[in-house]
C-alpha cells in the first residue's frame, strides 16, 4: 500500500511541474456549456462543433448539460464562468427573451459573442388531412371564429409561441384569436397534430420533417425570406400571407464577458473554419438544419435586431415584465 | 428473402459484433451505477457513433440500453439502490429477497424475464409496428391525462399497508414536482429566486437520495449491527427459472404486452410500465399479502415489463420520429445523421436496414443472459467486501453519478436533503417509492390537464370526448370506485 | 428517530398552509384557464388534510406512541459520528467540491468515513487514494464528466 502511495505521489508532482512549463492557449480542457439537454438538436449541434474543435485546438473540448429552467440555468453557466476562454458554450434564441420576462437579468450584451452558427426559421404547419390549403385561410378562420383553433410549439412564451403572436401582432389578428398550447418541445407538438388534439404547430421545418414524410402533416409557409432548403416547395410568410414576420431560433457560440482578445481571435478563427468545413455541411443538410454564419460585430447585430423584436412581440402578448 | 440476407450481413459483421460487445459492458456498468441511467448511456454514446457506419451505431445504443435496465436491477437487489428509475418499482421486494438468501434467484428472474420481455416487445416491433404506431398517435392530452392518473393510482395499490402515509409522501413527490420554471405557465414557483432552482429539482438526485442515500445513513446509524445473509446455494439457476416460467406464465406476458404498450407512448416509458405492471400483479395476485416480503412474482412481471418497453419505445420512433421516450429521442437524432431517416419509407426503401435493427434487438436480448448472469456473478462478490468499505465508496459513486446528470454540485446538496428526509420518513413508516412516483408524474399529470383544459375552452367534459379517453377515464374512476363499492356490497350481503 | 403521527402531521399542516397561501400570489396567464397557482394549492390542501388526519391518529395512539423517541444510534458516540460523518462528507463536496477540486476532496471524504466506520487509518488512507482515482479515472477520462479541478486548475493532467 505504501509503495502506491508513494507511485501517486511522485506522478502528482510530476504533473504538477509539467503543467506550469507551457504557455499558448488552449493549454488544458476547454468546457463547452450546453443549457439544454443531451440529443437534443442544439446538443447535438455543439457535440459536432466540439469535437471538430478538439482536433483543430489539440486539447479536450468537453460538453456539459446545464438544462433547467427554459435554458437559464445554462446561459447564466456560460456568463458567470471566468473569462479565460476554457469555459465557452452554446447560446441560443432563448437570450434574447428570457430577460423581457423578468426571468433574468442576462442579454446578448452579458456575452463575448463568438459567432453564429446556424438558425432554422419557424414553420407552419397543420394537419395532412386539415381543410386549409394555406396560411390566408387560417388567419381568415381564425379572425372569423376566435378562440377556435388552437396551436402548439413550445412551451408557454417559448420561441415558437413568440413566433405565432408575431405572426398574429403583424397581421393585425388579436391575440386571442388562436390560444396556445404550451407543450414540452416541437415532437410532443407535432405528436398532438397527428392526434387532433391542436390545430397548428409553428416549430421549424426540420423538427416537423418526420410526420411531415410520413404523411401525417403538411407545412403551409416558413417564417423566412426565403424558402427552405429542406422544402423548396413551401412559399414563404410574405408569399402565403402577406406578411413580413420573419423569425427564427438560432444557435451561436459565445464566452463570458470580456474574454482576452487574443483568445477570442483563435476561437473565431476555429469555428470559422469548422463551419465552412465540408463535413459541418454534410451534417447540417442531414438533419436539414439552416447554415448561417455571423461572427463577432455582426452576431452582435444579428442578436441586437432579434431582441428588439423580441421584446416588442413579448409586449404585445403581456409576458414582458 | 434477399434483404434479410442483406441484414444478416450488416450485423454479424466483427465490427458491428465487437461494438456490441463493448457496449454491453459499457451498458451493464453504467446501469449498475447510481445516477447513470439508460438515458444518459445514451447520450454518451451519441459523439462514438459519429464515426460508426448506421447499423453499428444502433447496435451500440439498443445493446447499451437493454443492458443498462437489466444491470440497474443488480444493486437495487443487493443494497436496496436502484441503478435505474425503471427499477425502482421492485426494489424493496428485491431486497427483501436478498435478504432472504435470495439474491441470485431474483436477479436471475430480473435477467431472463427482461430478455422475454425485450424479446416480445421486439416481435411486436416487427410484426405490428406500423399498426401500433398509429395507435399511439391519436394519444393526445386528454388520454395521457388518465394514463398519469392511472399511474398514480397504482402508487396507492402499492403501498396498501398504511395507504395514508402512501398518499402523504405521493403528494410531497408531487409537490417536489411543482419547483421550478417547467409548468405549462412558465411561470417560476417556489424558487426564491434561486437560478438552480428555477430547472426544478431532478427525479434522479432525489432518487439516489432516497434510495442509496438514505441506506447509507441507515447504515451508519445501525453500525454495529452486522448485514446477515443466509447463503443459500440455490443449484441450477436456470431450472429455478423454468419454474418460475411455468408457474407465472400469464404474469410474463401480461407484464410483456402492457410494457409494451406503454413503451410505445411516447413519453411514457420503462419506468412507469414499471410501477404500472407491478401494481397489477399484486392486485390480481391470489397471494398478495406475499407482497413487499420479498416475493418473486412482481419482479417477474414488472422485469418483463421494462425491457419491452424498450423495445416498444422504438416503434413510434421508427415509423413517425416521434419518440416514445427520452432514449429513442435521443436515437432519432442520431438516424437522421445516418441517413437512416425515421418515416415509412424506412421500412419500403431500404428493408435490410430495419430488418438488421430487428436483428439487432434479437441479439441484444440474447447476449444478455450470459453477461448478465456473469455480472450477476460478480456483484455478488460485492456482498462479500466489508460494509465499512462498501458504504463509502458506494457514496462517492452516489455523489459523482448525481454530479454528472447535470453537471452541478447543487443536485449533490437536492441528494442530501432527499436522503436526510427519507430516512425520517421511513423510520416513521412512511414509504418512499411513492414520492418518486409522484416527481415523475406530477409535471406530466398538471402538464396534460391544463393543456387539455386550454383546448377544450375549460370544458371538463372534453375529458371523455373521445372514445379512447373516456375508455381510460373508465378504467380508472373504476380503480378508485369499484373496490370500495363492492367491499360494501359484500358486506351488505352478508349482514 | 420515531416522532408521533400528530408531530409530522402538524409539520406537513404547517407545509400545506403555507403553500396554499404562497400560491395565492401567483399571477394569471392570459389564455390560460387555470393559473400556475391551482396544482400547489390543491397538492397542498391534500397535505394538510392528511396531516390533520395524522394528527388525529397520533393523538388518539399516545398511548403507544411517544412524541419523540431519539434513535438508538443517538446515544453511542460512534453512532453520531456515523450518521454526522456521512452528512458532513456530503457537505462538504457540495461546498468545497468546485473549489479545492475533486482529487483533493474525494480521498479525504473517503478517509474520513472509513476511519468513523472503522477501518484502520493506514489502509484508509490507501484505500481510499486509489478509490478515488479509479472513479476519476472512469468518470472523468472514459465518461468525460467534467470533475471540477479546483487548485489543481493549472495542473490539469
Amino acid at each position: 500500500m505504501k509503495s502506491t502511495l508513494r507511485a501517486v505521489a511522485s506522478a502528482l508532482a510530476l504533473a504538477l511541474v509539467c503543467g506550469a512549463a507551457s504557455a499558448a492557449y488552449p493549454e488544458r480542457p476547454i468546457t463547452f456549456v450546453v443549457p439544454w439537454g443531451a440529443g437534443g438538436g442544439t446538443d447535438t449541434t455543439a457535440r459536432y462543433f466540439a469535437a471538430a474543435m478538439e482536433k483543430e485546438l489539440g486539447q479536450p473540448v468537453n460538453v456539459v448539460n446545464r438544462t433547467g429552467g427554459s435554458g437559464v440555468v445554462g446561459h447564466s453557466a456560460i456568463a458567470q464562468a471566468p473569462a479565460d476562454g476554457y469555459t465557452i458554450g452554446m447560446i441560443t434564441v432563448e437570450i434574447t427573451m428570457m430577460h423581457w420576462q423578468g426571468l433574468t437579468e442576462l442579454n446578448p450584451t452579458s456575452y463575448t459573442p463568438l459567432a453564429l452558427v446556424n438558425a432554422d426559421p419557424a414553420g407552419f404547419t397543420v394537419k395532412a388531412d386539415s381543410p386549409y390549403k394555406s396560411v390566408k385561410e387560417v388567419l381568415d378562420h381564425a379572425r372569423a371564429n376566435p378562440g377556435k383553433l388552437k396551436a402548439s410549439g413550445t412551451g408557454q412564451g417559448g420561441i415558437w409561441h413568440l413566433a405565432l403572436a408575431g405572426l398574429m401582432n403583424d397581421t393585425k389578428l388579436p391575440q386571442t384569436a388562436i390560444p396556445w398550447v404550451p407543450s414540452n418541445g416541437a415532437a410532443p407538438a407535432m405528436q398532438d397534430l397527428a392526434a387532433g388534439g391542436v390545430d397548428i404547430v409553428t416549430c421549424s421545418l426540420p423538427e416537423a420533417r418526420a410526420l411531415i414524410d410520413a404523411g401525417k402533416a403538411k407545412p403551409l409557409a416558413v417564417m423566412d425570406t426565403k424558402p427552405s432548403a429542406l422544402f423548396p416547395n413551401v412559399p414563404t410568410m410574405k408569399q402565403a400571407a402577406g406578411s413580413d414576420w420573419t423569425v427564427s431560433a438560432w444557435r451561436g457560440i459565445a464566452g463570458p464577458k470580456g474574454l482576452p482578445r487574443d483568445v477570442e481571435q483563435k476561437l473565431v478563427a476555429t469555428i470559422k473554419k469548422v463551419w465552412d468545413s465540408k463535413e459541418f455541411k454534410d451534417f447540417a443538410t442531414s438533419k436539414g438544419y439552416g447554415m448561417d454564419w455571423a461572427a463577432q460585430a455582426d452576431f452582435v447585430a444579428y442578436m441586437a435586431k432579434g431582441d428588439r423584436s423580441m421584446g416588442e412581440v413579448m409586449k404585445a402578448l403581456g409576458l414582458a415584465k | 428473402m434477399e434483404p434479410l440476407l442483406a441484414a444478416f450481413a450488416l450485423v454479424f459483421e466483427p465490427k458491428t459484433l465487437w461494438v456490441m460487445l463493448g457496449a454491453s459492458l459499457f451498458g451493464l456498468f453504467v446501469g449498475a451505477v447510481p445516477g447513470l441511467t439508460a438515458t444518459m448511456a445514451t447520450a454518451l454514446l451519441v459523439p462514438v457513433t459519429f464515426f460508426m457506419p448506421p447499423i453499428t451505431a444502433v447496435a451500440a445504443i439498443v445493446t447499451a440500453t437493454a443492458m443498462a435496465i437489466f444491470s440497474g436491477d443488480v444493486p437495487g437487489c443487493l443494497l436496496r439502490m436502484p441503478g435505474t428509475p425503471a427499477s425502482a418499482a421492485y426494489t424493496d421486494e428485491a431486497y427483501a429477497m436478498a435478504r432472504k438468501g435470495q439474491a441470485e434467484l431474483a436477479l436471475g428472474a430480473g435477467l431472463v424475464f427482461s430478455a422475454i420481455g425485450g424479446l416480445f416487445g421486439t416481435a411486436v416491433l416487427i410484426v405490428s409496428a406500423p399498426a401500433l404506431a398509429d395507435f399511439a398517435l391519436r394519444f393526445s392530452s386528454f388520454e395521457y391525462f388518465w394514463l398519469v392518473l392511472l399511474g398514480l393510482t397504482c402508487a396507492i395499490v402499492i403501498t396498501s399497508e398504511r395507504p395514508l402515509k402512501g398518499i402523504v409522501a405521493l403528494l410531497l413527490g408531487l409537490l417536489v414536482a411543482c419547483v421550478g420554471l417547467g409548468n405549462p405557465a412558465g411561470h417560476p414557483r417556489f424558487t426564491f429566486g434561486s437560478t438552480e432552482l428555477m430547472g426544478g429539482i431532478g427525479m434522479i438526485p432525489m432518487m439516489i437520495g432516497m434510495f442509496a442515500v438514505s441506506e447509507i445513513l441507515r447504515y451508519a446509524a445501525d453500525s454495529g449491527k452486522r448485514f446477515d445473509v443466509d447463503e443459500q446455494p440455490i443449484g441450477n439457476v436456470f431450472r429455478g427459472m423454468w419454474a418460475l416460467a411455468v408457474k407465472y406464465p400469464k404474469q410474463i406476458l401480461r407484464g410483456s404486452a402492457l410494457g409494451t404498450l406503454v413503451g410505445a407512448l411516447p413519453g411514457a416509458g420503462a419506468d412507469i410500465a414499471a410501477w404500472m405492471s407491478y401494481a397489477i400483479s399484486k392486485k390480481t395476485s391470489t397471494e398478495p399479502e406475499k407482497f413487499g416480503t420479498g416475493h418473486v412474482e412482481g419482479i417477474v412481471e414488472s422485469g418483463a415489463a421494462n425491457n419491452s418497453a424498450l423495445a416498444g419505445a422504438w416503434i413510434p420512433a421508427l415509423v413517425f420520429g416521434i419518440p416514445g421516450d427520452s432514449i429513442t429521442a435521443i436515437v432519432i437524432g442520431v438516424l437522421y445523421m445516418k441517413n437512416m431517416n425515421p418515416g415509412p419509407t424506412l421500412f419500403t426503401q431500404n428493408p435490410q436496414n430495419i430488418y438488421a435493427v430487428y436483428l439487432l434487438f434479437i441479439l441484444a436480448n440474447l447476449i444478455m443472459i450470459p453477461l448478465g448472469f456473469l455480472c450477476i456473478r460478480v456483484a455478488k462478490k460485492i456482498l462479500k467486501v466489508p460494509r465499512e468499505i462498501l458504504m463509502p465508496v458506494i457514496l462517492l459513486f452516489c455523489i459523482v453519478g448525481t454530479f454528472a446528470i447535470n453537471n452541478t454540485v447543487f443536485d449533490v446538496g437536492v441528494m442530501l436533503v432527499a436522503g436526510v428526509i427519507a430516512w425520517i420518513l421511513e423510520e416513521n413508516g412512511f414509504p418512499v417509492a411513492p414520492a418518486i412516483l409522484g416527481v415523475v408524474l406530477g409535471t406530466m399529470l398538471e402538464e396534460n390537464f391544463i393543456t387539455s383544459m386550454i383546448k377544450s375552452d375549460g370544458s371538463l367534459a372534453a375529458f371523455f370526448s373521445r372514445p379512447v379517453a373516456a375508455t381510460l377515464g373508465a378504467l380508472t374512476l373504476a380503480a378508485w370506485f369499484l373496490p370500495p363499492a363492492i367491499r360494501r356490497l359484500k358486506r351488505a350481503a352478508g349482514a | 428517530m420515531k416522532l408521533n403521527d400528530a408531530v409530522i402531521g402538524a409539520i406537513l399542516v404547517v407545509l400545506g398552509l403555507a403553500v396554499v397561501v404562497h400560491v395565492q400570489g401567483f399571477p394569471r396567464i392570459p389564455g390560460q384557464t387555470v393559473g400556475p397557482g391551482l396544482f400547489p394549492g390543491l397538492i397542498a390542501a391534500g397535505l394538510a388534510v392528511c396531516g390533520a388526519l395524522l394528527i388525529a391518529s397520533g393523538i388518539r395512539h399516545r398511548a403507544a406512541q411517544p412524541w419523540f423517541v431519539a434513535g438508538a444510534w443517538s446515544r453511542t458516540v460512534r453512532g453520531v459520528a456515523s450518521v454526522a460523518a456521512v452528512i458532513v462528507a456530503i457537505a462538504a463536496y457540495v461546498l468545497l467540491g468546485d473549489a479545492l477540486g475533486f482529487v483533493v476532496v474525494a480521498p479525504a471524504i473517503l478517509v474520513g468515513l472509513f476511519v468513523v466506520f472503522g477501518v484502520r487509518p493506514l489502509h484508509a488512507a490507501g484505500l481510499a487514494v486509489v478509490a478515488s482515482l479509479v472513479i476519476w479515472y472512469v468518470f472523468y477520462k472514459l465518461l468525460r464528466v467534467p470533475l471540477p479541478w479546483g487548485v489543481l486548475k493549472n495542473h490539469a493532467f
